[in-house]
């Protein structure tokens, strides 16, 4: 008897823990994050993790994704290609990840694709915006736009339209995104009848401009279209300034941030860029998320922080509708409908990426505005 | 008028590369202490004085004031780590520690500072136009420090009994211990005088870009060993020429051939010297491993 009961409640022991453990594993859906967490890129990747987790706490706190509760698995890329692709090695191997969001940078996003490709998992890119990265493979997604798209809007509404510019010079950084912003840009002014007086692009890393800089200058066009983030923008701006060089400053969205303000100063009065997300729309959701942000991060979020939100929700919508299997989610979010996430509307071509809307927005009184 | 205007542009990068080069050359050249950890030490020597500026709220003088003798005491942590150990080791094996150290620098001061860029003051404000081109007060004050320091320091490796000892022990390591010279002391000495030279020339450098962040290590490093190879190892003013030069050559490139070609054009030239002239401009010729 008494032996009985000993084996009894040992099997009833064994029983609770092994449910609790397989109770565990089926308690959670994992997701992947591939960020620059540490190296150039360390504070958009920081915006990733924040924004990440933020969008996985809240959806935690709605009751998770079919029951179960969201896990972010966040390895740090350094930005670094290379490293890109082992992240996306590891990702693919873990079976209980189902699908992946990032990389930052199109370099390291467009390193890792082929991996993610040919193993079937989604990989969720916040904010490439090389025309090529979506098309790459069936799971790939961009939800940013592309460049395709924003360099005819910055020729024709920043520049022709609102700037009312003759001619304009690019100053571009030597990388996929930098290169694929240039040369979208250059077409469509080609297109438009916008004279491009001369290209110059700089290493990542460059502290010096005054010489490429002063050979744009020496062309005297009226604008000149900064293709950088807003690190080297504010740099750029600066050496301009110290110049008493008077020419339009305009670029793409990589350089609206706060940080901009700061670090640019009286130099970025004037800039001129686009934005699918302003931190003072008027939507509960934005009002949320950027007071969400602020108390995590200590500083507002950027446009590179909100579509790394908008990532993350929009994957949990396809693994509601599609479940946890890995090419089932790649289908439902092939599928999703108009999505409306703090970046505005977000609908894939059949590609896999975004066709947005800009706004336009311009550094008035050392704030951003935007321009009706 | 832009050849005239180029040429300056190169002469103030290049007297940033003189000011990081004295240092970098003082350490490498003088103590024959390989060092890859240089730039991430500017960096984090002059992100204290851009803490206790904008965070403690001190005046800017008064903070760089109190972030030299910091830098100073980095400079002696990273001699115990990186080279106390390893005095009569291979001397690669500095290359591997230094190596690791500026790895974990590096990301010590994203961590502390933040990983964004952030921006510095400027020291001087204002400018001069000179026939139709513009030179800042601050260019000026970059050209005169530079020289200055090196008046300084060849006055130091002459009359003072510290400065005579580097450079004996950098002659001859043991006929400097056999004349009673304190080769430990003598060491960490010069290294900390180094990293101190080298945090005051990054004051300087940000000072003059505005802009300050953890990433902008390395490539300060790399670009101080270029300048040091280039104008002669074991020579100050060929340190000092050797970064006015590559400053002007980097530009010139810019001008003529546009900018894909700046680091082409300065590292072939870079190679050519080497091939030519092994010590480099004013060098000496010397055993480092």
């Amino acid at each position: 008897m008494k032996r009985t009961t000993l084996i009894l409640s040992f099997i009833f022991i064994l029983t609770i823990s092994l449910s609790m453990g397989v109770l565990a594993q089926t308690d959670t859906v994992k997701i992947g994050l591939s960020a620059p967490l540490t190296g150039d890129y360390a504070e958009y990747g920081e915006n990733f993790q924040y924004s990440v987790q933020i969008a996985a706490d809240e959806i935690n706190a709605e009751g998770g994704i079919r029951g179960k509760e969201v896990e972010i698995v966040v390895r740090d890329s350094q930005g670094n290609p290379a490293q890109a692709a082992a992240i996306a090695q590891e990702f693919v191997n873990n079976q209980d990840i189902v699908a992946e969001i990032g990389d930052f940078t199109s370099t390291a996003c467009l390193a890792a694709a082929p991996i993610y490709e040919s193993a079937g998992m989604v990989q969720l890119s916040p904010t490439s915006s090389h025309p090529d990265f979506a098309p790459s493979g069936e799971y790939m997604f961009g939800i940013v736009g592309t460049q395709a798209v924003e360099g005819p809007f910055n020729v024709k509404e920043l520049a022709l339209n609102y700037l009312g510019l003759d001619s304009s010079a690019v100053i571009y950084i030597n990388n996929d995104w930098g290169v694929a912003t240039m040369e979208n840009f250059v077409a469509s002014a080609e297109r438009n009848g916008l004279e491009i007086t001369g290209t110059e692009s700089f290493m990542e890393g460059e502290t010096d401009y005054s010489a490429i800089l002063t050979n744009l200058e020496r062309d005297n066009p009226d604008g000149i279209y900064i293709a950088a983030m807003y690190q080297e923008a504010s740099q750029i701006v600066r050496e301009i300034d110290r110049m008493d060089w008077d020419v339009e400053l305009f670029g793409p969205s990589s350089v609206f941030s706060m940080e901009f303000l700061k670090l640019a100063g009286e130099a970025g009065e004037g800039f001129v860029t686009n934005t699918i997300f302003y931190w003072e729309e008027d939507r509960a959701a934005v009002q949320n998320y950027v007071e969400e942000f602020e108390k995590r991060a200590g500083r507002r979020p950027n446009l590179h922080a909100a579509v790394a939100y908008d990532s993350m929700n929009i994957l949990a919508d396809a693994i509601e509708r599609g479940g946890f299997d890995r090419s089932d989610i790649r289908d439902a979010l092939a599928e999703t409908g108009e999505y409306m996430g703090v970046t505005g509307k977000i609908k894939f071509t059949d590609a896999g990426d975004v066709v947005r809307d800009y706004l336009i927005l311009k550094v008035v009184d050392n704030d951003w505005k935007v321009i009706e | 008028m832009f050849w005239i205007r180029q040429i300056i542009n190169g002469i103030t990068q290049g007297s940033i590369y003189a000011l990081m080069a004295i240092g970098y050359s003082l350490i490498f050249g003088k103590l024959l202490l390989v060092t890859f950890a240089f730039g991430e030490m500017v960096v984090f020597g002059v992100f204290v004085s851009y803490y206790l500026y904008a965070i403690v709220g001190l005046n800017l003088f008064l903070a760089i004031i109190i972030a030299l003798p910091i830098s100073w005491g980095l400079g002696m942590l990273v001699d115990k780590i990186c080279y106390e150990k390893f005095r009569d080791e291979p001397r690669f094996l500095m290359l591997i520690t230094t190596i690791g150290f500026g790895i974990f620098l590096k990301s010590f001061t994203q961590l502390i500072f933040g990983t964004g860029y952030r921006s510095y003051p400027n020291f001087i404000e204002g400018k001069i136009i000179v026939g139709g081109v513009r030179i800042t007060y601050i260019q000026i004050f970059i050209i005169l420090t530079t020289l200055l320091l090196l008046y300084g320091l060849n006055l130091f490796f002459k009359k003072t009994k510290l400065g005579v000892g580097i450079i004996a022990l950098s002659n001859d390591l043991d006929a400097a211990k056999l004349v009673g010279i304190n080769v430990n002391k003598s060491i960490k000495f010069g290294h900390s005088l180094g990293v101190v030279l080298g945090v005051f020339g990054g004051m300087m450098m940000v000072s003059y870009y505005n802009a300050i962040g953890a990433s902008m290590g390395p490539i300060l490093g790399l670009k101080a060993f270029t300048v040091v190879v280039f104008g002669g190892i074991t020579s100050l003013p060929g340190a000092i020429i050797g970064g006015f030069t590559l400053g002007i050559l980097e530009n010139l490139s810019v001008a003529t051939f546009g900018s894909g070609y700046k680091d082409i054009v300065a590292f072939v030239i870079l190679i050519l010297i080497l091939v030519l002239r092994p010590s480099g401009l004013l060098g000496k010729k010397i055993d480092l491993f």
